[in-house]
């Protein structure tokens, strides 16, 4: 009799799988981690795009698209870890005791097994995104190679200055014709600047004798900030300057101005 | 080892009147070092004019290095190799009088290769670096805390941002590995000491002579090219470079050293029945952190080395008009620089996973997951360097390739969250002091995992990098994580360091201002970063004046809340709780043992037959 009673009271793998979604352990921690995965994919929509400066070239707008997808790859990673982290924290044992010992499971050969694919299939989605990213902004930018307007851009220290060799300009502020492919071909004079656009997304080191090229497609009119991204020495907090997404006109008229020859 | 042994059971208090050895200590190794120091700077500088850039260069770094020999010498580190050259060896009685047994308080000062006074040692050097470091930390968000102050003088604060970082990344490359991989390592494996006791106080003796190098950075118009000190403006900038150039080379030397004797520590000297499946996890984690050191540091000595020849011969290495390039820098550096960023994670981890088990009360899950993890971080470091120089111009090419090996390391680091989440399932933590350290881990490991994810990746990394984004990322990663981790195997293994309980009210309340301050800190500081804030910058427009401010705010309560627990450490070194000897009821070796340790650790020594994990109750 005994033996056959205790023969019943082993549960099945079925039987398990279905106690275990009745657990309240499992059910709160999946609640906790449905929360948290929520928060995270509102908050990455949102807050990205809050805090990030007004986006002026398609580089920045894939960068921006770039930062909110990632957050909604991240955020079910944060809803598992974060999940199980509060659920135990808030049913910590108190006391000056330690606690009574808890099961004594080694391993689980299938979690680990499923935690490791998933983690790599995230990563993997991650990468070709990214390498998809990377592809077509590289292909747009050979695409725009041969009617991009060239602008030497020099770094020394702590000054930029522009060089439109076509147009026999140069200035201390970066003023771009709208929706007109630009290659940068950037150089220091001295010691190693990072030459930064920010509303543009791009950006690329500025080395001596080492000529580095950076290209994008301003498409939105306004004021921009450029910037030096690399430490320079004394004022490299000061190194900085604005620019200017213009009509075609207005440039022009400014590239007159400046004692240039129209293009 | 073996002339210890055989003079433990039958100890005569060691007292070689005769011997050189017992009339050194520190104070000699001052004298001494100083008087290397001037002579050598009178003598070279009568030769050499040091008006001219690099005839000075050569006499300064010069003066810096018989400092540190001067040292070395005058606290008696040369004395068992200059026995060894005239065919002799220290004799049994010197050889007890330096692991300093019965001398008090006066051993902590001495030439000493006891392992415990060489962790206590490492301990104290943490809490002066961290303490020095964290002090800059505060001037620069002072500076921070309004756009247009002048605080400080742009040339100060450029300095106090490169020697905060460095000061910082050497107190965080020793934090775990110094204090706790010599005190209690040893201890942990079943050892009486370390493989070479007196390499061990070699290592740290020659980190200490960096300590004064370091700071006479200051007195030489300081270092303005940030902790990277990228050329060519390491070459441009003045004498303060010479100091971090031969503190670096220094400190790899001290790595060196202390890198190949933890290693061989732990291969030669496990008790019996140790086998590479029970060995407890934070050995693991510091010998594999060691060990990839041993590959790592040389690459930024050699790069220092060229540096120092740039300035000191004009050999120009780094200078693109003679056909070098500062490229060759970068690589050099990073090639260091990513490795070293998990030499630092990896001991802080390992701890927290030592902790696990002890306050769940379960086994830990997934030992073998654990070794794959940190295996697969130790790999995959080695192939991702080239990931912080994708905007240098140096081969566009290859930022795919490095693009996907950096996103390949979060698959190991995702390991190491299952590992903690695993032994937390199904467990009802005992929410000490060193448990919490646990739970902010992972809070912090995962925001500074996440926003390394956008940074790996090359079109996010166009707008992200060289912004207070990185800063705040890898704050997060270093701090957030590693320091974490390092504090709370401080409040876990006080008991045993020192023999009193750490002062558990002052360190939950360290504890929480410290990670609430840091959430606020760096909060602030992802927010400029996306703004579009440089790093590094002494003034910032005023469009990112109210996320400078929030993280300035955050910085004061980290501090407050460090200063609480510096107070908490000295506090309880004396007037603590007594501990038990064993306060957790863990199961690693080194609870087997009394405080105060005795000389060789064990009076017999252990056989191990399981894994230290075997907490739980039998599966029914």
């Amino acid at each position: 009799m005994s033996e056959h009673d205790s023969v019943d009271l082993k549960p099945t793998p079925g039987d398990r799988l279905a106690n275990f979604y009745k657990r309240s352990d499992v059910i709160q921690s999946t609640i906790f981690g449905v929360i948290v995965t929520g928060i995270f994919v509102i908050l990455g929509g949102k807050f990205y795009t809050k805090w990030m400066p007004t986006v002026m070239s398609t580089d920045m707008k894939a960068i921006e698209r770039l930062m909110v997808v990632f957050t909604w790859i991240a955020a079910p990673v944060c809803g598992v870890v974060l999940g199980v982290a509060l659920y135990t924290f808030l049913n910590r044992h108190s006391g000056d005791t330690q606690p009574p010992d808890g099961p004594a499971t080694r391993t689980n050969g299938p979690i680990v097994l499923l935690w490791s694919v998933v983690t790599s299939l995230l990563a993997l989605t991650a990468v070709v995104y990214g390498i998809t990213e990377l592809n077509s902004s590289s292909i747009a930018s050979a695409k725009n190679a041969e009617d991009a307007m060239v602008v030497n851009v020099t770094g020394s220290q702590w000054v930029w200055t522009f060089e439109y060799p076509k147009l026999g300009v140069t200035s201390h502020e970066l003023m771009l014709p709208i929706n007109h492919p630009v290659t940068f071909h950037v150089n220091s004079v001295d010691v190693n600047h990072s030459f930064w656009p920010v509303q543009l997304g791009v950006k690329v080191d500025a080395n001596k004798v080492a000529e580095t090229t950076a290209e994008t497609t301003p498409n939105k009119l306004g004021e921009f900030d450029v910037k030096c991204a690399e430490l320079c020495g004394l004022y490299h907090a000061y190194m900085e300057t604005t620019g200017e997404v213009m009509t075609v006109d207005d440039f022009n008229n400014w590239v007159v101005a400046q004692g240039g020859h129209s293009a | 080892m073996t002339t210890l042994d055989q003079h433990v059971g039958t100890r005569p208090i060691p007292n070689p009147k005769k011997s050189l050895i017992t009339k050194l200590n520190a104070g000699t190794g001052l004298i001494v070092g100083i008087i290397f120091a001037l002579l050598t700077y009178r003598g070279l500088s009568t030769v050499l004019d040091i008006s001219v850039y690099e005839l000075n260069n050569r006499v300064l770094l010069a003066t810096m290095f018989m400092w540190s020999i001067g040292f070395l010498a005058g606290i008696g580190a040369f004395i068992g190799p200059i026995r060894w050259l005239i065919g002799e060896d220290l004799t049994a009685e010197e050889q007890l009088y330096m692991a300093g047994d019965g001398q008090g308080i006066k051993r902590y000062f001495k030439y000493c290769t006891d392992h415990k006074v060489v962790g206590i040692q490492y301990l104290w050097g943490v809490i002066v670096l961290l303490a020095v470091g964290g002090a800059m930390a505060m001037m620069i968000r002072t500076d921070l805390a309004n756009p247009g102050g002048h605080f400080i003088t742009p040339s100060v604060y450029n300095s106090l941002v490169g020697l905060h970082g460095i000061t910082m990344i050497i107190a965080l490359i020793i934090v775990a590995t110094g204090p706790f991989g010599n005190y209690i390592m040893p201890i942990m494996i079943g050892a009486a000491d370390m493989a070479f006791p007196r390499l061990n106080a070699l290592s740290w003796w020659v980190l200490f002579t960096a300590i004064p190098v370091l700071c006479s950075a200051w007195f030489l118009g300081g270092i303005p090219t940030g902790w990277t000190a990228y050329a060519p403006l390491s070459v441009q900038a003045g004498p303060g470079m010479n100091a971090f150039i031969a503190t670096i080379i220094i400190f790899a030397i001290s790595t060196a050293v202390s890198g190949a004797n933890i290693t061989a520590t732990v291969i030669t000297m496990r008790a019996k029945g140790m086998t590479w499946n029970r060995v407890p996890i934070f050995v693991v984690g510091a010998t594999l952190s060691v060990a990839m050191a041993i590959p790592a540091f040389p690459t930024f000595m050699l790069a220092m080395i060229m540096t120092a020849m740039d300035r000191s011969f004009l050999t120009g290495f780094f200078d693109a008009n003679v056909g070098g390039t500062g490229w060759l820098y970068a690589h050099l550096f990073w090639i260091m620089g990513h490795p070293e960023v998990y030499v630092i994670l990896l001991p802080g981890v390992a701890i927290l996973i030592e902790i696990v088990p002890v306050f769940v009360r379960k086994p830990l899950f997934s030992y073998t997951s654990a070794i794959v993890g940190f295996a697969g971080i130790v790999g995959l470091s080695f192939l991702v360097w080239a990931h912080h120089m994708y905007m240098s111009g140096w081969m566009p090419m290859l930022n795919g390739p490095f693009m996907v090996t950096t996103e390949m390391i979060s698959v190991p680091t995702g390991l190491i969250f299952l590992v903690i989440l695993g032994t937390l399932w199904n467990g009802k933590p005992w929410l000490k002091v060193p448990m919490l350290g646990v739970y902010a881990f992972l809070w912090n490991m995962l925001v500074g995992g996440i926003t390394g994810l956008y940074l790996s990746d090359v079109p996010a990394d166009m707008y992200l990098h060289g912004s207070m984004y990185v800063t705040a990322h890898f704050h997060y990663t270093l701090m957030g994580a590693a320091l974490t981790g390092a504090v709370a195997g401080l409040s876990y293994w006080y008991p045993k360091m020192t023999g009193h309980m750490l002062h558990e009210r002052a360190s939950y309340i360290s504890f929480w201002l410290v990670q609430i301050g840091f959430q606020v800190l760096y909060l602030g500081m992802f927010i400029a970063g996306a703004e579009g804030q440089p790093r590094r910058v002494v003034d910032y427009a005023e469009q990112f004046a109210t996320s400078n401010k929030i993280s300035t705010m955050g910085a004061y309560t980290i501090g407050i809340g460090f200063i609480v627990l510096l107070w908490a450490v000295i506090h309880s070194w004396r007037h603590g709780k007594i501990a038990p000897m064993n306060p957790w009821g863990a199961k690693t070796l080194e609870w087997t043992v009394p405080y105060p340790v005795p000389l060789v650790n064990f009076d017999t020594p252990p056989v191990v037959t399981s894994d230290p994990y075997g907490y739980g109750r039998s599966a029914k």
